[in-house]
């Protein structure tokens, strides 16, 4: 408590150390103005703007484009950059407060980077820490499996983040578990982000701008999860002109139209996806039956109402089949919605207000004859949240605000012939957050970005909650619909600075605490749609993470090679397990089964890019160990967590060869994942039963991949673009194990066989993709 | 529900391959396994005790005969079994009677063991029923045991199923959790690949109403999978009723068998 206090009076005088110096100032006046793309009207965040004649201001847009400067009166210089567009000089007489709207010229540069910085030396400039960010357009050429170019692939080739297997676009982030991930479309949470169990996202790339991945050292205005925010955001819809976009795979198609409602005010894009591996599949009359595929929509509109107010709706729903005829089904899937109103409330003050709808659900249905039953659950949150952005002064950007979340969470209720014995109904909950966030520019070489997030937790009424002392139920709280249980009250103070130690170089330091009242209780390693999420209650307190973490990034040759080096550590507390030999979907009440440890993880993390040229691309290596403590399992001691491995190597490059052709590789390298294999076995009722020791000391064979494909682009004169792209997916054919089983040999019934299962070796791909 | 099994399927029709490594043998720590059952049918009943072993050994479990097995029950009967051979231990005297709490006692070079367990109540299998349902344009057959769950919630079942004399390997392992106190509609799950049920076939089935420890135990054990990331939960010792520090299980439990021909 006195280690938070002491956090607390820093982060006050921080606070005050930046808010008094404009004091001495003398009178002021603001400019502001909102930087888009000029060809299609699309926002864009993160471009910087300085002030030609005072070299100690830089501001940079927001996340609607929308930037603020109070500047002392007179003429002025105003420079806009942003990294593949044209720098952009204003020149400005500044007497009254004064609006400017900007539109910067993309550039028709050959090379596209692939995981781009705002600014050549960004970098160097910023406090965030552990932050990147993909742009869509950037990762099109990085070869992925099936062709299907996907943003939770892409960045699992960055450090510090391992993929949760062969193909899946499950992902951990510094040795936190799956769950631990907030991924926000459109700032609504997505709870489950992939399709066909991880083979593909839920993001669709024609639909998606771009995402930015925080490890663990976010700002104050996100929160609710202890590992990472993944932010993706979808495309506003170009407001100038008509587009049509679209890409013929062989696993799936998708379509996007986008263009203006009225010129300049308001736009549309609409996006679908959907795959046709069951085509296939039922051509084969043995397997005519067999239902397997997923669809997804995206839409959103946006409308600039007046100079001061715009609002934006986008929506999501996606959904995958998989079935036997009608025999077995399962399918499941996200929907969500976003309303956002931003509003100039003055010329340095922008606020956002939004209200979000998300709801995952899934059902399985088993007809077997006389046998009918389906098993529901579902996951339902409103989402109201207003942040506003303050343009203090030069030096300081604030951002406050609040967000309110209603959870409902249903956990899985069968109907039909089968029932539950216990009856089962949701549970509500209410979670509550405030924030204040500064970033503070003290001088040239110091930034500082430090703020605290407090949020709260209240368990909400309409079923029985029962205590839980070990095995032992002490007690049982009822609680009456609408009526208000335990709350849950933390504190999150996060802090990162940057120092700029010369022009090349700059030093980071951070620290955050991370608080997450929901809990995904999960019974493989791969994502399975029918995972238990379960919000707190009397048993299940907040899990809580506290991560410092300590980086070095110094640029080369003009900005052209960026290194980055860092270093972290992550304690977290109350973390979830649940007894072996538990059914989480037929169990009366899961809290009876839980069990609660710890967790701690650490690495070092590298990160090499090369940002321009013909050739580019990015080395990233993580050393790393992550560990869980949990009473009840592996003798109450310390173990490898499933996710935990040692070296994680990426290398991704992509080489223009012309203006028409370009090829790309990927190459993967990891320790194998942390598993546990029978160290003996026995004999019972005349089955071989194995013997087992330590938890998860074993290791999976060591991973490794290459990847290629080639581009091929036609841009003709009337804007009609083209390309081809064929990719091979292990281009070595390498037998990555998937799983290992242990078994009698057929054979000879007296030895025991391992069997090894890879799942891909050669996967070829084409993609066609159009636009015009 | 065999959920998972099936989604992989799903997935591994796209492409997938197998093929037979070998693993660094690893140290194992020899523990003593105890085989011990009561039932509902007439003694004598056995307790087994063997060693486990390597597992790149052979499968020859070397056998325990110089152990002292007890087993008493709650009326103050005292057994003291008997060695026959392979390890196996014969009682003479117990009863295997519904409702009865029993204690095992065995001692192995100066060590012992203990365990308890209640034999539960008979829940009467009453038939077998036919489930027959159409995949990919084939009749596929299914087992239904037909039995009325009690009102009273923690009844738990184990079902093995032997087509045309050949054991399914498959756990069929129910509780109450779900349809408490109604009759039975669930059907065993589909033997595994090998074997199909094909018409003309005679099923067995074998019921037992077990203990919630003998539960848990071939629960556990029906949820191990491979290893792996695609291999399920992590594996450990199964969870078993027996204290100081051996393998195996002490279970009482009822015994039904009835055999159905499909048409």
């Amino acid at each position: 408590m006195l280690l938070i206090n002491r956090k607390y009076i820093l982060l006050f005088s921080l606070g005050l150390m930046g808010l008094l110096q404009p004091l001495k100032a003398q009178e002021k006046t603001t400019v502001n103005g909102t930087v888009k793309d000029k060809m299609n009207g699309e926002s864009i965040m993160g471009a910087v703007i300085k002030v030609d004649q005072l070299a100690n201001v830089v501001v940079t847009s927001n996340e609607y484009g929308f930037f603020a400067i109070s500047l002392p009166k007179g003429k002025y210089d105003l420079r806009i950059i942003y990294v593949g567009y044209e720098e952009k000089r204003i020149p400005i007489t500044l007497n009254e407060p004064m609006s400017i709207p900007i539109f910067l010229e993309s550039k028709n540069q050959l090379a596209e980077v692939v995981v781009e910085s705002k600014r050549k030396d960004d970098n160097l400039m910023k406090a965030q820490m552990g932050t990147e960010t993909l742009n869509m357009k950037s990762i099109s050429r990085v070869p992925v499996l099936f062709g299907e170019k996907d943003v939770l692939k892409t960045i699992q080739l960055l450090p510090g983040v391992k993929s949760a297997g062969e193909g899946n676009s499950g992902f951990y982030v510094r040795g936190g578990a799956s769950d631990q991930n907030l991924i926000l479309l459109d700032e609504a949470p997505v709870y489950n982000a992939s399709h066909l169990l991880g083979f593909f996202s839920t993001f669709n790339s024609d639909a998606i701008k771009d995402a930015t991945l925080i490890k663990g050292n976010g700002p104050a205005q996100y929160g609710g999860r202890l590992s990472s925010v993944l932010d993706v955001k979808m495309k506003e819809g170009n407001n100038k002109n008509y587009i049509v976009n679209g890409g013929v795979g062989l696993i799936s198609s998708r379509l996007s139209i986008e263009g203006p409602i009225q010129e300049d005010k308001s736009s549309f894009i609409l996006s679908g996806r959907r795959t046709y591996a069951d085509i296939f599949v039922k051509a084969n009359e043995k397997f005519k039956d067999n239902i397997l595929y997923f669809y997804d929509f995206n839409a959103k509109a946006n409308y600039i109402i007046d100079d001061k107010n715009r609002i934006y709706f986008s929506g999501y729903f996606g959904r995958d089949e998989l079935g036997l005829g009608t025999s077995f089904g399962i399918n499941w899937g996200n929907k969500t919605g976003t309303i956002r109103w931003n509003r100039v409330m003055s010329n340095k003050l922008f606020l956002n207000t939004s209200f979000i709808y998300s709801d995952y659900n899934y059902d399985v249905s088993l007809k077997n004859g006389e046998t009918k039953f389906n098993v529901n659950s579902n996951i339902k949150d409103v989402n109201v949240k207003q942040d506003y952005t303050y343009y203090f002064n030069p030096k300081n950007t604030i951002r406050f605000g609040f967000n309110t979340i209603l959870h409902t969470i249903t956990p899985s209720i069968f109907s039909g012939t089968v029932n539950n014995s216990v009856n089962k109904v949701g549970r509500n909950g209410l979670e509550n957050a405030i924030y204040f966030n500064n970033n503070f520019k003290a001088n040239q070489q110091l930034t500082l970005d430090y703020g605290l997030r407090v949020s709260a937790y209240t368990l909400m009424g309409g079923d029985v909650y029962n205590i839980y002392n070990g095995d032992e139920k002490t007690s049982s709280i009822l609680l009456q619909k609408n009526a208000f249980g335990k709350t849950y009250l933390n504190l999150e103070p996060r802090i990162t600075g940057n120092y700029r130690i010369n022009e090349l170089s700059s030093v980071k330091l951070a620290y955050a605490r991370n608080v997450q009242h929901l809990h995904l209780l999960s019974n493989a390693t791969a994502s399975s749609p029918s995972d238990q999420w379960i919000g707190n209650s009397y048993n299940i307190k907040p899990e809580l993470a506290d991560q410092t973490s300590i980086g070095y990034a110094r640029n080369f040759k003009n900005n052209t090679y960026e290194l980055g080096a860092e270093l972290y550590y992550k304690k977290m507390q109350n973390q979830l397990d649940y007894k072996d030999g538990t059914n989480i979907n037929t169990i009366a009440d899961v809290e009876s089964a839980l069990l609660y440890g710890m967790g701690r993880a650490y690495g070092f993390e590298l990160l090499a890019k090369k940002k321009m040229g013909l050739v580019s691309g990015w080395i990233s290596y993580t050393l790393s160990k992550a560990e869980r403590k949990i009473e009840g399992i592996n003798g109450g001691e310390w173990y490898n967590a499933k996710q935990d491995r040692t070296h994680d190597i990426s290398i991704v490059s992509i080489v223009e060869l012309n203006s028409k052709w370009s090829v790309s590789g990927v190459f993967v390298y990891y320790t194998g994942d942390a598993v546990t294999f029978p160290t003996g076995k026995y004999s019972f009722e005349g089955q071989t039963i194995y013997q087992y020791a330590k938890r998860n000391a074993n290791r999976m064979p060591t991973y490794h991949r290459l990847d290629l494909s080639v581009t091929y682009e036609n841009r003709n004169k009337n804007k009609r673009e083209t390309s081809w792209n064929f990719s091979l997916y292990n281009v070595y054919g390498r037998e990555n194990a998937y799983r290992i089983n242990f078994q009698d040999d057929p054979l000879d019934k007296t030895k025991t066989q391992i069997i090894q299962t890879a799942l891909f070796r050669w996967v070829p791909s084409i993609t066609y993709n159009f636009k015009f | 529900m065999r959920l998972t099994i099936y989604l992989y399927c799903a997935i591994l029709f796209f492409a997938s391959c197998d093929k037979i490594i070998t693993l660094p043998l690893q140290d194992n720590e020899v523990k003593l396994v105890i085989e011990a059952s009561i039932t509902d049918q007439p003694g004598p009943y056995f307790v087994k005790l063997t060693r486990s072993i390597n597992l790149n050994d052979i499968n020859v479990y070397p056998v325990v005969e110089n152990g002292t097995v007890i087993i008493s029950d709650n009326t103050g009967i005292k057994d003291t079994l008997k060695y026959s051979k392979e390890g196996i231990y014969k009682t003479k005297l117990i009863q295997g009677v519904y409702g009865r709490t029993y204690n095992l006692e065995v001692n192995v070079d100066g060590k012992k063991y203990t365990a308890t367990t209640t034999m539960p109540s008979k829940v009467n299998l009453d038939s077998l029923r036919i489930n027959t349902f159409s995949i990919n344009g084939e009749n596929q057959y299914s087992i239904i045991p037909v039995y009325t769950d009690p009102l009273e919630l923690g009844n738990s079942y184990q079902f093995i199923q032997r087509i045309n004399d050949t054991l399914d390997n498959n756990y069929n392992i129910f509780n109450d959790n779900l349809n408490n106190g109604k009759i039975n509609q669930r059907p065993l799950g589909r033997p595994n690949i090998d074997i199909v049920i094909k018409n003309l076939d005679l099923v067995t089935v074998e019921m037992r109403c077990i203990s919630k420890a003998t539960h848990l135990y071939f629960y556990t054990l029906s949820q191990q999978g491979g290893s792996g990331p695609g291999g399920g939960t992590a594996p450990t010792n199964l969870p078993n009723n027996i204290n100081g520090g051996a393998l195996g299980l002490f279970s009482a439990h009822t015994i039904q068998t009835k055999t159905i021909q499909i048409p």
